[in-house]
């Protein structure tokens, strides 16, 4: 009987203190969501990003371990976009000049990653995204493992090429690029959303285009200093 | 001496025919710059020094009774230059290729970056910031004009209340 109701006693303490743990969890982001201005927490912790195998600018493996240890703001661009990639990447120049003035606070590392690796080789990206900040690391790789990682983050994209007409034709991540289009020049229509990765390579917030850097970082601070 | 006299007449009709075809040009050039159409604010943005691809934005008005569109811009250095305009579509920021820019009568039509815009595609060598891209317009009904663009930072500010409106 007494061993019954111990077995009873332990089984209630233990469902009692994970639904209170999870539940205050979940409360918790709630009331930081509600606080923030101009971001969505995406955060789940029963889905892990799954692994991927990239390449920096400098041809070194980039990998999830890459995005371990610190805050990482993660965006999906291609250099041959005229308006709304050197916009994102502007913004987030903006962004850490405003982050780097709250000494409290570390500031997050910018990670930029192409949609478009056909192009854009890891030589390409350096030069490109340095030019909007010294520190910001350029990733490309293979078009397969891009494509695999953009899905847990909701980013999509297709490719526009000219058929003889000169009327578009859209192509999805999957379909095979003709051998002119690299001559002739495509664009990239895509999610224009910036990610907030958490210190443990997790995707923890997303911000949707356009993006207003000074609401951002006032964002970014208030999730830091509450995860 | 009636050489003299013939080389005189002969220099001083010419002058005469010289001044009248400067004075119709002038006036040509000066009613399609005050009467029809005007651009202000003309900018590049800057880019890397590897960009294959720059952005042109400025301000259009058209101040005759009559719509006039924009068939395309032309300039030396590049591989062509496109109109297109970005729109937010299906979750997706979208180029979408024009096959001109309406101007409507007595209005305006601002290219700003997260809306219209020319599209410069390979320039031979990025220009830099403070320098200056000539660009061609030319409209419709025959109309041209030439425009010195400055190269210069730009943020999407005009863009954001658009989007906003948007949603």
């Amino acid at each position: 009987m007494l061993k019954k109701t111990s077995i009873v006693i332990v089984a209630v303490t233990i469902i009692v203190v994970t639904f209170f743990l999870y539940g205050n969890s979940n409360r918790d982001y709630k009331a930081l969501g509600s606080q923030l201005k101009v971001s969505h927490i995406i955060y789940n912790p029963n889905k892990s990003l799954p692994s991927f195998s990239l390449v920096d600018q400098d041809n070194q493996l980039f990998n999830n371990d890459n995005l371990k240890g610190g805050w990482t703001l993660l965006l999906f661009i291609y250099t041959h976009c005229p308006d709304v990639c050197p916009t994102e990447l502007l913004d987030m120049s903006t962004l850490k000049k405003l982050m780097l003035k709250d000494k409290a606070i570390s500031t997050p590392k910018v990670v930029v990653i192409t949609f478009d690796p056909l192009r854009d080789t890891p030589e390409v990206l350096k030069e490109y995204v340095r030019h909007f900040d010294k520190d910001f690391i350029g990733v490309s790789g293979e078009q397969a493992q891009i494509n695999q990682l953009i899905k847990p983050f909701g980013a999509y994209y297709e490719r526009v090429i000219y058929d003889e007409k000169g009327k578009s034709v859209i192509l999805k991540a999957n379909d095979k690029l003709p051998e002119s289009a690299l001559q002739d020049g495509y664009v990239i229509n895509h999610t224009a959303w910036i990610y907030l990765i958490n210190p443990e390579g997790q995707i923890f917030a997303g911000f949707p285009s356009p993006h207003n850097p000074s609401k951002m970082a006032d964002d970014i601070k208030l999730i830091m200093n509450q995860f | 001496m009636k050489k003299i006299t013939l080389n005189l007449v002969l220099s001083l009709l010419s002058l005469v025919f010289a001044t009248q075809i400067n004075a119709v040009t002038h006036d040509h050039e000066g009613q399609y710059d005050m009467e029809t159409i005007s651009v202000d604010n003309p900018w590049v943005r800057s880019a890397p020094p590897n960009a294959p691809i720059l952005g042109a934005f400025m301000e259009i008005s058209n101040h005759s009774d009559g719509n006039i569109k924009l068939l395309s811009a032309n300039t030396k250095g590049y591989k062509r230059l496109e109109l297109h305009k970005t729109v937010f579509q299906g979750g997706m920021m979208k180029m979408i290729k024009q096959d001109f820019m309406s101007i409507p009568a007595h209005g305006k039509l601002t290219l700003k970056p997260g809306s219209w815009h020319i599209m410069m595609i390979q320039p031979k060598k990025v220009p830099r910031e403070g320098d200056s891209v000539v660009i061609k317009l030319v409209f419709d009904n025959g109309l041209s004009k030439t425009i010195y663009a400055k190269v210069r930072k730009g943020r999407a500010m005009d863009s954001k209340k658009m989007m906003h409106h948007q949603h």
